[in-house]
């Protein structure tokens, strides 16, 4: 399949994700993101899993803390400065497992756009904003980049005979990771801008057609997004 | 009519020391020139002049003039100087900017408006030229450094410019893809100015050298450190107990074969280096050596402590302070880190930021980085990338003062180097080195 029409599908299941009311809809779009996503390799798709699940693991623990829905108590807790009681509903639950699989769907969505798509294709067949979905697919390269400096670090440190372990060894290495990412976009910006980048008249490789397979996409994802708003 | 005019320039960049000044030259159409001098001397700031990237990509204060086919670039933007001219920039993993390698040749090529049907043949030409078009379809992610210079190389010949400017384009090049690459630039047609740390590579294809230090150009010939030498590669026996033996080690990234059944000899006092063409396993060789990755069949014994520089360490620092990041090794222990800071010539840098060094600097802060732990084992990737002609020489020296106390394994390029600090040679490909000498 194009990237163009994948990238539209896959935005189409998290758009119907986010328009379902049923938390089984959610979570049957949810996995099947998750199965789409199994599809990558293995030591890549792994930070983007962890990071979708934990994201949407984060939010059904935390929901029920932080609002006041429902008469249905199963725990009462404390009184808390402005936060309140501190007691759990099932229709807290209920909410903070809904959107913990909304979250995790449109994490999802996004992992499996960014291990799974071709974004030079993606960049060569959009025919319109071209500077945008540029933008987007150098963003979206931003994770393994950082990924790469992540491992390129800490095998650094190793070479020194540093280990890196736990949370907040890893966590030591942000500031200068984020250093480096400056750095590194400093220095692609320049580089761009010596190969002509936003000099006016630029042309484009021809775009590869639209076979079946991608028009099909396009056709289940316009209905995903009808479904998800009439019956999901 | 010269084909670029530099007429009295001075620069500085924000916040710092004049990197130019009083600097004027004329480029003919066709010549080549080879920039030479040492690092920090103002090298790469002339090429971005050249570039029109000084002043506007950079800022800071600019006075003088550079005119470039008789476009001022004052006042013409870089990227209406592209594909008048081409700058192929020291570090090519920082001027990827797609993840296909044909892409990335291609991306020039669109920028400038060439009619879409000639961009692929054309982008092709240019990887056939370099000999990476078995590359075309690979993910630049997954290229060696050698090749993705190739990549590199290839995406700003593509643009087919009139006034090609090189920053260290072979630096991480074995010798015969870096013969080609100076090769290439001589028959583009363009004129050249490549900016070189290893001499014996452009003099013989440039028509006149340029000496760079200070900011300025300097009169008369390179002092005798720049001038090209032989490389006579050291033949001796292994000797002194071993302080690494690998014995028929094979390792793969995913499916693909990196080394097959290779063994490797280290042993203390003896300083070994570790040659051979790009892609051709060297770097992962030494790291099953120092035990960064376990190999997939095959033994390694080591003794004692071992330590690992990665190529390009100066973007692995992680302290803010210099001395705090060298104490890393050795438990914050900071009185041997001055130490080490000193024996590399970093005395007095002990508050500075990391981030806030040179290039140099850097490479030199994160070799007093291991030899702080005073490793059995000492492993070194590429420590010449980058490095001029001097201070490879003090790296040579410091090397073969200290090599008595432990093995020390030199994974280069530079056979000129790899000449002057080993004991022995071990090549990747054998036959290729016996060609070679």
């Amino acid at each position: 399949m194009s990237p163009a029409p994948a990238a539209l599908l896959l935005a189409a299941l998290a758009a119907a994700a986010l328009l379902a009311d049923r938390i089984v809809s959610v979570a049957a779009i949810a996995l099947v993101l998750l199965l789409v996503c199994l599809r990558a390799p293995a030591g890549r798709r792994r930070l983007y899993l962890v990071g979708a699940l934990f994201s949407g693991l984060a939010v059904f623990v935390l929901t029920p803390f932080v609002s006041s829905i429902g008469w249905h108590v199963i725990w009462s807790g404390p009184t808390v400065p402005v936060l309140g009681q501190l007691d759990v509903t099932r229709e807290e639950l209920r909410i903070g497992l809904f959107q913990g699989l909304r979250l995790t769907a449109v994490a999802l969505a996004f992992a499996a756009y960014a291990l799974l798509l071709d974004h030079d294709r993606l960049v060569q067949s959009v025919g319109f904003a071209r500077r945008s979905v540029l933008a987007m697919a150098l963003a979206t390269r931003l994770v393994p980049t950082l990924e790469r400096d992540a491992a390129g670090l800490v095998e650094a440190l190793r070479g020194r005979g540093v280990e890196v372990s736990g949370a907040r060894g890893r966590a030591r290495l942000l500031a200068p990771l984020l250093a480096g990412s400056l750095e590194r976009a400093l220095n692609l910006a320049e580089a761009m801008e010596s190969r002509g980048y936003g000099r006016p008249g630029a042309t484009r490789m021809p775009r590869p057609g639209w076979g079946l397979l991608d028009r099909a996409a396009l056709v289940v994802g316009a209905v995903a997004v009808a479904i998800g708003v009439l019956w999901l | 009519m010269a084909l670029a005019t530099v007429r009295q320039l001075a620069f500085t960049y924000p916040g710092e020391h004049e990197a130019l000044r009083g600097v004027s030259l004329e480029l003919e159409p066709g010549e080549v020139v080879a920039l030479l001098g040492p690092s920090g001397g103002g090298k790469s700031t002339l090429l971005r002049a050249l570039a029109g990237l000084v002043p506007h990509f950079h800022g800071g204060r600019f006075s003088g003039s550079v005119e470039v086919a008789g476009l001022d670039t004052r006042r013409v933007h870089p990227a209406e100087l592209a594909g008048t001219v081409a700058t192929l920039f020291q570090d090519p993993e920082d001027q990827v900017v797609f993840t296909r390698v044909s892409n990335e040749v291609a991306f020039g090529l669109e920028n400038l408006g060439t009619p879409p049907p000639e961009i692929l043949p054309r982008a092709a030409r240019a990887l056939a030229a370099v000999g990476a078009d078995h590359l075309a379809e690979r993910p630049v992610a997954e290229l060696s450094g050698g090749e993705l210079q190739r990549v590199c190389l290839a995406s700003v010949l593509a643009l087919e410019p009139r006034l090609l400017l090189l920053d260290e384009p072979t630096s991480q090049l074995d010798p015969e893809g870096a013969a080609t690459a100076i090769e290439l630039a001589r028959e583009s047609g363009a004129a050249v100015v490549v900016s070189e740390q290893r001499p014996e590579r452009v003099l013989e294809a440039c028509d006149r050298v340029l000496f760079v230090a200070d900011g300025r150009i300097q009169e008369g010939d390179p002092p005798d450190a720049w001038l090209p030498r032989e490389a006579v590669l050291p033949a001796a026996e292994p000797s002194g107990p071993a302080v690494c033996r690998l014995e028929d080690v094979s390792f793969a990234y995913h499916a693909t074969p990196v080394v097959q059944r290779a063994s490797l000899r280290v042993g203390r006092g003896e300083i070994v280096a570790l040659v051979g063409p790009n892609g051709s396993g060297k770097t992962t060789l030494a790291k099953l050596a120092t035990g960064l990755l376990e190999p997939q069949s095959g033994s390694v014994a080591r003794e004692g402590r071992a330590c690992y520089l990665s190529q390009d360490p100066g973007r692995y620092l992680v302290k803010e302070r210099a001395d705090e990041e060298v104490a890393l090794a050795v438990g914050g222990d900071l009185v041997r880190a001055g130490a080490a800071l000193a024996e590399v010539g970093l005395a007095g840098f002990e508050d500075r930021h990391p981030r806030d060094l040179s290039s140099g600097e850097r490479e030199r802060l994160a070799l007093a980085a291991v030899l702080v732990a005073e490793p059995d084992l000492l492993v070194l990737d590429e420590p010449t990338r980058g490095v001029d002609p001097p201070r490879k020489d003090e790296l040579a020296a410091l090397l073969r003062d200290q090599s008595p106390g432990r093995a020390t394994l030199v994974v280069t390029n530079d056979l000129v180097f790899a000449s002057e600090v080993a004991d022995r040679v071990v090549s990747t490909a054998p036959e290729r080195e016996r060609a070679l000498a």
